[in-house]
């Protein structure tokens, strides 16, 4: 053993990193989710959006639940984003690899990184506007939509649900709850649908009179 | 020759297979040092192959209830047609069941008894005595009385194989794959190692030890049709006969299972067989019982070779581009014991041959398949000749196989001579001492410098080797195989004397340079020839048939003039072998009928 | 059938002589019925090129010599139809091993490290005794145990995992399957500890990312979703007891 690896030895980190990813991964989708859901709920009318929005400010889950978000969020970009290939080199590998392959779940992972790096980017601008114009209205998110963040969403919504479907799989595929192929389709037809939702909904916002 | 190149040990074991292995473990239990050689990862030897099982009588399934090692003696030396020692086939039969518990203690995954009724697919329904549940099971071979040989599924082998191979990694037994040993170091009276070609960069190395170890394995190849690997050469054999001084013993004696698989020769097993697998022929008629009512397609492999063959001359064989050829049915046993317990079956029918035994017939017929001869050495493993030399495992002729071997009692060999054959070498080696002279070394070292040097500036000539080789498997194939006759076994020696004259005046295509393939093999092939010629000509000289040697001029077992163990030399610059002869021991059963086969081959 | 001329593409290199560049050399092959990769490879030696190098040993998928990359995908050449081939055929060695020349790479000697550093062998104080019976077991987990140790070290496993291409030390798939081999041996005495600190890490449970390509692409059909998993689920486990 060479000497940085053995001072630098600690079996519990890796672990717990392990533990950090399965975590904060399975967060993210959970909170993607609902989060979807709930934005949709614009597509039963404004007043359900606000209800809904009210209501959860009323006892203080928005803010809970947003900072969760944010940390998780971080957290995740820490411990997911050790994988990423970040070397010249590792990156010429991982490309010639996956090309010569030609394996479905290894391209998926590639796409993965890449649409990882996009929600990194595409997300924290989301945040940083959400969070700068609250409280969150209906009205207001249609004039954002409407004002030009309809094609950012429309990137947005596949990328992250990409991203959260793959990640999905490849949780479960990794702590083996299920058998890999049922678990693969199940999560294709739930994110197509989800996809599906969150497009209608970004209709129900264009369609919404702002005054 | 390079000083960093030069190695000393106690031990030098030529051959990482379960025999090599098991005397390095065996010797490093004594405290001496060892180097094991190896032309590749010790785990990819022919070992791992084996997949039906071996033999060892522990009597614990409901089908070997009763067995001991008396009766498991009785079944090899019947199996050998008289031919083995009956002194090494008695302390072999009483090691081999703790061999295979010390095994299970090691780690190999025996498949175990499960207590209960179950219907086997002869229809008998047997019960498992709960007292037994959850020791070593076995299953049905050719050749045997009871249930005796262990397996582990389908793949006894490899797991006997790598836990053995982990047993050599927790030692720490050092290992030195990728190295062909090309010529022994001796003096005429002592064996002091080896010459070795490095087969990643072509350099040749030294090693020097108190005693050698010949474990290289079967001579499969020289055969075009055979079930061994293609590193199956004979290359210990061809190193020990090269000498000059030490003998090969019963070369003749060739096997041939019943069941290789048209056109690859890829083993299927007998474990087909056991489990209820038929032979059937071109009228899809289970023809077996015909001529074996007893023991049907279970019979000793060499009589159920010869009865298909003899079947297919009366006119029975399926025609096919690659010769004619039988059916092996075990389509009855049903698609979920197939996938199972015949896994690797399946997988070589479907990979090989494209076609699915649940539902096909499988194209078989008798292929090469295992070497009874060798080098010839005493009980102890030492070979005659040269002290310091020993040999162990199929490439030796320690002789508990006579002329036919029982499926099931080479890994058993391997293991159970490992172990005997390993306590004798560490006594030995400890009392030995280092024993070699510089230009001793540098002679030997200089030889194979020399050859390596003419083949590949052609100076001895231009025949190309790959030529010479199939004209050599030719040879073998129609001339000494199954049925073997005087004129047809005339031919072969005069023309396999030949191959060898220009097997001395090949010259290389490619450059030579580094590990290259080519040179690999003209260094080798002599020497195969030389094995060739031993088989062939002792065919030709043993005038009876015993076992696997069958001569159709001579159907009959001679015991009043061949009771006895043929010996192949080969002086230097000899052109055929010396064939002397020395008797076989019989210790406990005097010869007799086999019980199967020959009591109707002779009316 | 009217038979193909093929075409193999194959990788040529001797890293003894690094002066001459990789490059890619072609030849033409006669198809036969059932030929295999291992027939056509063979014959180009024969008859074309004495000097090229590649590993087989069985020629029957036991032994795990001739893995290579067939057309881009690490499968066992000696099993390989040319049938199932098209007309053109790129063969270059496994990636991840060390390069021996042409074909042949190092699969041994990196299999002998991964069973030193994983310690691959029953752990036990008993003593051998030949005079007892043997220790009793139950006939499935005998089978359980044959059905992770059916691995033939091909390095399929490794040469098609992203992650093991890139990172250096990790064990891949088959180094996991080879410690749950040994974690469901009741005759082995090892602690969970003792495992956590063999494989609980990095280069063992941790590294595999579910890339899935060892599952799909090993030759032995190994279960190794699930054996991965097994082990990952463990070291869950035990991460949070040790
Ligand atoms: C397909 C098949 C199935 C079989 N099934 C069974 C079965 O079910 N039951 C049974 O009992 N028997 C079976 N046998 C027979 C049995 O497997 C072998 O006889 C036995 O494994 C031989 O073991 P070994 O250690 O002597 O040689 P091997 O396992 O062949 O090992 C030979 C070793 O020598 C090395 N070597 C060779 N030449 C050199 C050299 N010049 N320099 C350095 N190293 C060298 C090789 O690298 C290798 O490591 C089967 C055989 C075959 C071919
Ligand atoms: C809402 C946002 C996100 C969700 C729901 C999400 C979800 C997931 C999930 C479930 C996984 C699988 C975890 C695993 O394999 O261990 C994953 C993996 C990954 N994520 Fe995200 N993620 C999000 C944002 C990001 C961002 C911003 C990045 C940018 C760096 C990123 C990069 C990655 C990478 C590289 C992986 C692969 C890790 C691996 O293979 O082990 N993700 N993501
Ligand atoms: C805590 C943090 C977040 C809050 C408070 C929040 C809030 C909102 C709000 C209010 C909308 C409605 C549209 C708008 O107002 O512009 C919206 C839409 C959206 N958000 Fe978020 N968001 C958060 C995090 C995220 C993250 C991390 C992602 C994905 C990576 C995401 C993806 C989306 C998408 C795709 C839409 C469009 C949905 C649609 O119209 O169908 N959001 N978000
Ligand atoms: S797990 Fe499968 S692919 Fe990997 S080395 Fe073993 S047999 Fe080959
Ligand atoms: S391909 Fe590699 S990342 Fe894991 S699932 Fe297999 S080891
Ligand atoms: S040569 Fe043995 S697996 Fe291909």
């Amino acid at each position: 053993m060479k000497l940085q690896h053995l001072l630098t030895k600690d079996s519990k980190t890796e672990f717990y990193y392990e533990v950090l990813e399965l975590i904060a991964g399975l967060f993210l989708v959970v909170f993607l989710t609902l989060h979807i859901l709930f934005v949709s709920t614009i597509i039963l009318g404004p007043d359900v959006f606000d209800a809904l929005a009210q209501g959860m400010d009323a006892y203080h889950l928005g803010t809970i639940f947003k900072s969760l978000v944010i940390v998780a969020f971080f957290a995740h970009f820490i411990v997911a984003g050790r994988r990423i290939p970040t070397r010249v080199r590792e990156q010429g590998i991982v490309w010639r690899h996956a090309k010569l392959l030609r394996h479905p779940n290894t391209w998926a992972w590639v796409f993965q990184v890449i649409t990882g790096m996009a929600i990194l980017v595409l997300g924290a601008i989301h945040i940083w506007v959400v969070f700068t114009n609250s409280p969150t209205g209906a009205m207001g998110s249609a004039m954002r939509v409407q004002a030009g963040y309809l094609w950012f969403y429309i990137a947005l919504i596949p990328l992250s649900f990409y991203h959260a479907g793959v990640g999905l799989y490849r949780q479960f595929v990794k702590w083996g709850w299920f058998p890999r192929k049922p678990v693969g389709y199940i999560i294709i037809v739930i994110t197509l649908t989800i996809i599906a939702i969150g497009s209608v909904a970004l209709w129900a916002f264009m369609q919404l009179e702002v005054s | 020759m390079n000083s960093n190149n030069t190695h000393i040990t106690d031990v030098l074991i030529i051959g990482a297979g379960l025999a090599g292995e098991r005397v390095a473990i065996e010797v490093a239990n004594h405290g001496l040092k060892s180097i094991i050689l190896s032309l590749i990862p010790p785990r990819r030897s022919h070992s791992t192959a084996a997949q039906g099982g071996m033999q060892a009588a522990l009597g614990n399934c409901a089908m070997g209830q009763g067995d001991s090692p008396d009766i498991h003696f009785q079944d090899t030396v019947k199996g050998s047609d008289w031919g083995c020692d009956q002194e090494v086939a008695r302390l072999f039969c009483d090691t081999a069941p703790s061999a295979v518990r010390q095994m299970s203690h090691w780690g190999v995954p025996w498949n175990r008894v499960v207590a209960g009724k179950k219907r086997l697919s002869t229809g008998q329904v047997v019960n498992d005595d709960p007292e037994y549940d959850g020791l070593i099971s076995a299953r049905d071979f050719g050749g045997t009385a009871k249930w005796r040989t262990c397996f582990t599924a389908d793949g006894t082998g490899h797991t006997l194989q790598y836990t053995m191979d982990s047993l050599v990694i927790k030692l720490g037994i050092t290992m030195h794959d990728r190295m062909e040993a090309v010529r022994l170091i001796h003096d005429g009276d002592h064996c002091m190692g080896a010459i070795v070609r490095c087969l990643r960069t072509g350099e040749l190395h030294t090693y020097l030890a108190k005693s050698t170890v010949l474990a290289t394995g079967g001579y499969g190849r020289l055969y075009g049709a055979s079930t061994n690997a293609i590193i199956n050469e004979g290359s210990g054999m061809s190193l020990a006969l090269e000498t000059g001084i030490v003998p090969l013993g019963n070369m003749e004696a060739v096997q041939f299972h019943p069941t290789g698989m048209v056109p690859v020769w890829i083993l299927i097993t007998e474990g087909a067989r056991g489990d209820g697998g038929y032979l059937l022929d071109k009228n899809r008629h289970r023809f077996m019982p015909d001529y074996e009512p007893g023991k049907k397609e279970l019979a000793s492999r060499d009589v159920v070779a010869r009865r298909m063959m003899q079947h297919i001359r009366q006119g029975y064989g399926v025609d096919s581009a690659y010769g004619q050829h039988l059916w092996l049915d075990i389509r009855h046993l049903g698609e979920k014991h197939i996938n199972t317990n015949l896994r690797e079956i399946a997988n070589i029918c479907r990979s090989f041959a494209g076609i699915d035994p649940a539902k096909d017939l499988i194209p078989v017929r008798p292929t090469q398949h295992y070497s009874m001869g060798g080098v010839r050495t005493n009980i102890d493993g030492a070979a005659y000749g040269l002290k310091g030399l020993f040999a162990c495992g199929e490439a030796a002729c320690w002789d508990l196989h006579g002329f036919n071997r029982l499926g099931g009692n080479s890994l058993a060999e391997t293991i159970v001579a490992g172990l005997i054959i390993g306590k004798k070498i560490a006594e030995y080696t400890s009392g030995a001492a280092q024993k070699y002279t510089y230009q001793i070394i540098k002679d030997h070292h200089a030889n194979i410098d020399q050859k390596i040097k003419d083949l590949i500036s052609g100076k001895d000539g231009q025949e190309n080797v790959y030529a010479l080789r199939d004209q050599m498997e030719q040879n073998l194939m129609e001339y000494v195989g199954i049925f073997r006759t005087a004129a047809e076994l005339q031919k072969a020696v005069d023309n396999l004397k030949d191959i060898y004259y220009r097997s001395l005046k090949i010259g290389l295509r490619s450059d030579g340079s580094g590990a290259n393939p080519e040179l690999s093999f003209a260094l080798r092939f002599p020497g195969m020839v030389r094995l060739a010629l031993c088989i062939a000509y002792g065919a030709l000289e043993r005038t009876e048939s015993r076992g696997s040697h069958y001569r159709e001029d001579y159907p009959r077992r001679d015991d009043q003039n061949w009771l006895n163990r043929t010996l192949a030399y080969w002086p230097a610059g000899a052109d055929l072998p010396e064939l002397k002869y020395e008797p076989v021991k019989i210790t406990e059963i005097q010869p007799d009928d086999r019980g199967y086969g020959e009591a109707s081959v002779r009316s | 059938m009217s038979n193909r001329t093929l075409t193999f593409n194959i990788f040529r290199f001797d890293p003894y002589r690094p002066e001459v560049a990789p490059y890619m050399q072609s030849f033409s092959v006669e198809e036969l019925d059932g030929m295999t990769v291992f027939v056509a490879l063979n014959k180009i030696r024969e008859t074309e090129d004495t000097a090229i190098k590649f590993d087989f040993v069985c020629r029957a998928s036991i032994c795990g010599s001739c893995a290579m990359l067939i057309n881009g995908r690490p499968q066992l050449a000696c099993k390989t139809l040319t049938r199932n081939l098209p007309k053109k055929i790129t063969l270059m060695p496994l990636p991840v091993f060390k390069l021996i020349g042409d074909l042949s790479v190092d699969t041994g000697a990196w299999f002998r490290h991964l069973s030193l550093k994983t310690k691959s062998w029953i752990h036990t104080d008993k003593a051998f005794d030949p005079q007892v019976l043997e220790e009793r077991m139950d006939n499935q987990t005998a089978l359980d145990i044959y059905e992770a140790e059916r691995c033939i070290e091909c390095g399929c496993c490794i040469a098609s995992c992203a992650t093991a291409n890139i990172m250096e030390d990790f064990w891949g798939a088959a180094g996991i399957n080879r410690v749950a081999r040994f974690m469901i041996d009741p005759r082995d005495g090892r602690s969970g500890k003792e495992y956590f600190e063999v494989i609980g890490s990095e280069q063992g449970a941790f590294g595999c990312m579910g890339l899935m390509a060892c599952d799909d692409l090993c030759p032995m059909e190994l279960p190794l979703q699930m054996q991965l998993a097994f082990v990952r689920r463990k070291m869950l486990g035990l991460g949070f007891k040790v």
